[in-house]
């Protein structure tokens, strides 16, 4: 028996141990998942969408392309994620009695076996050279501020060592005593000097490290599950399970369900989804580094948020039997350890988990969930705390009472009469029609697209230029547009991130029914406002309402390279420098990033110069989920920030893309005091698009309104 | 402790949504209703009192038959019932036929506090607290920035502001006292408020109900009327000055001296 493991002194006794081991392991994990049940049942269904889960696991698991956004990091990760792979196999080979190695090692007169050996040699010198020296310089001299250097993190890394490190230096000595091993390149190498000791202690040491070596995978399954590092099991259950609905759409909240909690109070109210994102993290702070309220110093840490859930989880956990009673004993004595105490059940996870005020720091940028690794979904657990708190207890920051009240009572979150939706056309000298204008004298027929022009391009005097701008250029394009002036309302976009749904659904439903009396299904909808944008687009379907919308940096993308659209051939014009701020509703939710450089791109005497983060990864301007109706007490403005970077290009002009970054922008560079004369000022593509127009046919020059 | 509030629905101020019909009132079927803004402070006023002294609220409106809409609302914000007092014969009523009939009403409760808003941002009158206060012969209590009832002793004390600080007032209960924006900022119906509200009771009174005849209140019996509407002069655009602080300071109060404004 056993006799690949002849030359081990009691190898039979490996299996109890490991085994042994392995039980108490199953247990542990056993009463984790009965918390998952405890915790709600929605959870995402992993059977549909097999293919694009499976991509999401190759892609995000296996390949850790999220990980290789810091090069080096990444490949040290890979190094030791591929070496704790490989050395699995031949752990699983020594507690199964050599079971891989007699399947492996069959065909090809054990070709493949010796092949299996010498990658796991080369890898496990590859962690102990590489990987753990630089993991350990990281922790102990690099610092990131990510990174809080604890006792675990240690703790990892010592084991790691102690178990590779122990197989490794066993196989030196096995080499030693018993002569090479085949394919074991490095150890085999290692063991030459190891001949110069006398057999005696050459077995003892090999004696030693191989029980230790077992001794340490034990201790080391069961240390797994206790800390961060469980993330190696529940990571690729976590990215299998990811959200695949479209990233900015909020889950859907039943209103009209009585019985029902609304958003989240407590761990029963979370899906069981989100107690995995709590075991799923690794601590790694890649999030907490992303969120611009943790870099303006707000209480807001993404991390210790996920962190503090599995706190929660684990505090409901430790109130249950490691070993169910049996049933006998429940019944007689009345004893039940088999679910978790009703105490830590029902605690509420605002001031547990998170700060209330953490709560409303966020700005629903995305930048954390943008960040993970290992795809945890911060947002949505905000704000399903702010449903709780809004919907069920009316506890909010005090700003938020007006704009709810607003929106509510007159369709917008400023509190404007509707009757002004159409004031920002007076002057155009061109006629911007009503859908209901349209409708009445029968040229609805005609329309090509909708323009949804939003609250903040209807009401603000600055968004209200670039409404302007807007028609201009599309007027300039000769494209039949309408909009829906006093009919429309607010998307309900604020309501929504805010945690107001009651608000946000009456208003969604309002829109969809306006849409709908006009048969927008069968039209395209262009907004500048990427808000309006993901809701409707994202959203409304939830609602029943599916319409198909398009940002204005698409559409006027697309009104360029059909032609329709002519520009100044820009001779003579002085170039200037201009910085893109990408909109994180447009460019992170959606991934509509290309199409306004394009627009820039095409605007003659442009020289775009990228801020360090742009694109997925950009800042936000600190007005999103609802901060805009919000004050910014806490720390230093985000906004500040944001434009600290765009001053940093050198760049001339700011533009975005956004109705709230325009203000959000425009106020940062009229507070920088390195900006005090005013030089740099923050415009709209459209804005800077309509700066450049063509003289059009017939020779009359279209006024430009700033 | 039994609180009955009154609530006015007004047209929402903040839409500008009010339009006068041709006979010169105030055309109501077509400019959403919302509560009176100054009811509602009295609403949070009442709703934290029976929250610290336990007991309920009633909520008593005089207003056409559509009202229970905006009563609802106000239910939502955590009112336990709702009266109506609603009757065509109404309509064209003058502050003093509303005092009879709100007294009249009262009369069919029980309470140990009224409270009222300072007025109502229709009518504006202002004078309606008082008139029912004389009617019903309570106490009354105004301009209250502070409401401190001792269930025990059957007593009310109150905080009536002044432009220099505040009188403070005692008083048996049942009393009536009109409430100020100093008692803080009304809620913001939870959902749950808002479901609850759907099945809370409102009733309904017509005049017969409340042993009143149409000739003696309402439009029949107005002490005022209505002789004519019209609109104000639009305002003249704004006169900016712009110059050096103290130079600007200057100009304005020159044109403060001008205007009879100080002295």
């Amino acid at each position: 028996m056993f006799e690949t493991f002849s030359h081990v002194p009691a190898y039979p006794l490996a299996l109890p141990v490991f085994w042994g081991a392995f039980a108490l392991f199953a247990l542990v994990v056993a009463r984790r998942l009965k918390v998952f049940t405890a915790a709600g049942a929605v959870g995402p269904a992993g059977s549909t969408q097999v293919p694009r889960r499976i991509g999401g696991l190759v892609r995000y698991a296996f390949l850790q392309t999220r990980m290789f956004r810091e090069v080096r990091v990444g490949v040290m990760h890979y190094v030791v994620f591929l070496g704790s792979t490989i050395l699995l196999i031949g752990n699983i080979n020594i507690v199964t009695g050599g079971l891989v190695q007699a399947v492996v090692g069959w065909p090809f007169a054990g070709i493949l076996w010796t092949l299996a050996v010498a990658i796991q040699n080369l890898i496990a010198a590859a962690v102990l050279g590489l990987g753990v020296p630089y993991f350990l310089f990281r922790r102990l001299v690099g610092r990131p501020s990510r990174l809080e250097l604890g006792r675990t993190g240690l703790q990892v890394l010592g084991m790691i060592t102690l178990v590779v490190g122990t197989e490794f230096f066993a196989m030196a000595f096995e080499a030693a005593v018993h002569g090479d091993v085949a394919g074991a390149l490095v150890t085999n190498l290692l063991a030459i000097p190891l001949h110069a000791l006398d057999s005696g202690a050459a077995e003892v040491g090999f004696v030693a490290l191989w029980w230790g070596h077992m001794a340490v995978l034990a201790v080391f399954l069961l240390f797994i599950p206790t800390n961060k590092h469980f993330h190696v099991y529940t990571s690729f259950v976590n990215v299998y399970l990811r959200k695949l609905a479209p990233r900015g759409q909020l889950p859907r909240l039943d209103i009209e369900d009585e019985n029902a909690t609304f958003g989240l109070r407590t761990l029963q109210d979370l899906g069981w989804k989100d107690l995995l994102d709590g075991f799923t993290c690794t601590e790694c702070g890649r999030c907490e580094a992303a969120c611009p309220a943790h870099a303006t110093g707000k209480v807001l840490d993404p991390k210790r948020f996920i962190m503090g859930i599995r706190d929660m989880a684990e505090a409901a956990e430790i109130t249950m039997d490691l070993i169910p009673n049996s049933p006998i004993v429940r019944q007689t004595y009345g004893l039940d350890g088999t679910t978790p105490a009703t105490a830590a059940m029902t605690a509420r996870i605002v001031d547990t988990a998170i700060p209330y005020e953490a709560v409303w720091d966020c700005v629903t940028c995305g930048a954390c969930v943008e960040a993970c690794p290992v795809l945890i979904e911060h947002v949505d657990k905000i704000v399903g705390l702010r449903r709780n708190l809004v919907l069920e207890d009316s506890r909010f920051p005090q700003e938020l009472n007006s704009a709810f009240r607003n929106m509510e009572g007159v369709g917008n979150p400023w509190g404007q009469p509707p009757a002004g939706r159409t004031d920002w056309t007076k002057g155009l000298p061109f006629e911007v029609p009503t859908l209901a204008q349209l409708a009445a004298s029968g040229r609805l027929g005609d329309l090509e697209v909708l323009y949804w022009v939003g609250c903040a391009a209807a009401f603000d005097e600055r968004n209200r230029k670039v409404a302007r701008a807007f028609a201009t250029c599309l007027h300039a394009a000769g494209v039949n547009f309408a909009i829906l002036g006093q009919e429309e309302t607010c998307t309900g976009d604020p309501a929504r991130r805010m945690g107001n749904d009651y608000v946000y659904q009456m208003l969604a439903s309002a829109n969809i029914e306006t849409l709908d009396r006009y048969g927008m299904r069968q039209h395209t909808i262009v907004t500048a406002c990427p808000h309006c944008f993901n809701t409707i687009g994202n959203e409304y379907g939830q609602l029943g309402g599916d319409f198909r919308i398009v940002h204005h940096s698409a559409y006027l993308r697309e009104l360029i390279g059909n032609g329709r659209l002519q520009l100044d051939a820009g001779g003579g014009v002085a170039t200037r420098a201009v910085t893109l701020h990408d909109s994180c509703y447009l460019a992170r939710y959606n991934g509509v990033i290309a199409e306004p450089r394009e627009v820039l791109g095409a605007v003659p005497g442009l020289e775009l110069r990228e801020m360090e983060r742009n694109g997925r990864q950009s800042f936000c301007c600190g007005a999103g989920g609802g901060r805009m109706w919000m004050e910014e007490t806490s720390g230093t403005r985000i906004n500040a920030a944001r434009t600290t970077q765009a001053l940093a290009t050198g760049a001339t002009v700011v533009a975005t893309e956004c109705p709230f970054c325009m203000t959000m922008l425009k106020d940062g560079l009229a507070a920088d005091a390195s900006n005090a004369a005013g030089g740099v000022t923050a415009l709209d593509i459209s804005e800077l698009l309509a700066e450049s127009l063509a003289a059009p046919r017939g020779g009359r020059q279209l006024p430009v309104i700033h | 402790m039994r609180i009955v509030v009154l609530m006015k629905p007004v047209p929402d101020p903040v839409a500008a949504s009010e339009r006068l019909r041709p006979d010169g009132r105030l055309d109501r079927a077509n400019a959403p209703a919302v509560v009176n803004p100054n009811d509602e402070y009295a609403l949070e006023a009442a709703l934290k009192l029976v929250e610290a002294h336990g007991g309920e609220v009633t909520l008593l409106t005089m207003a056409p038959a559509a009202a229970p809409e905006t009563i609802r609302k106000a239910l939502a914000m955590g009112a336990h019932r709702g009266v109506l007092v609603t009757d065509t014969a109404l309509e064209g009523s003058c502050v003093h036929s509303t005092a009879t009939v709100l007294a009249a009403a009262l009369a069919q409760l029980e309470f140990d506090l009224v409270l009222f808003g300072v007025d109502s941002t229709d009518g504006g009158a202002g004078t309606v607290p008082a008139a029912v206060a004389a009617k019903r012969a309570l106490p009354y209590l105004s301009a209250a920035g502070k409401i401190e009832p001792d269930p025990a002793a059957g007593t009310v004390r109150v905080r009536r502001m002044t432009p220099t600080g505040y009188d403070l007032l005692e008083a048996p209960m049942p009393a009536l006292v009109v409430c100020t924006q100093a008692l803080g900022e009304p809620r913001y119906p939870s959902l749950k408020g808002i479901m609850s509200a759907r099945s809370k009771e409102v009733r309904t009174f017509s005049l017969a109900d409340l042993g009143l005849d149409d000739g003696s209140v309402g439009g029949a019996a107005a002490t005022t009327r209505l002789t004519g509407t019209s609109t104000p002069p639009a305002r003249g655009a704004a006169r900016i000055i712009k110059d050096a602080p103290a130079e600007a300071a200057r100009q304005v109060v020159d044109y403060l001296v001008e205007k009879w404004i100080i002295q």
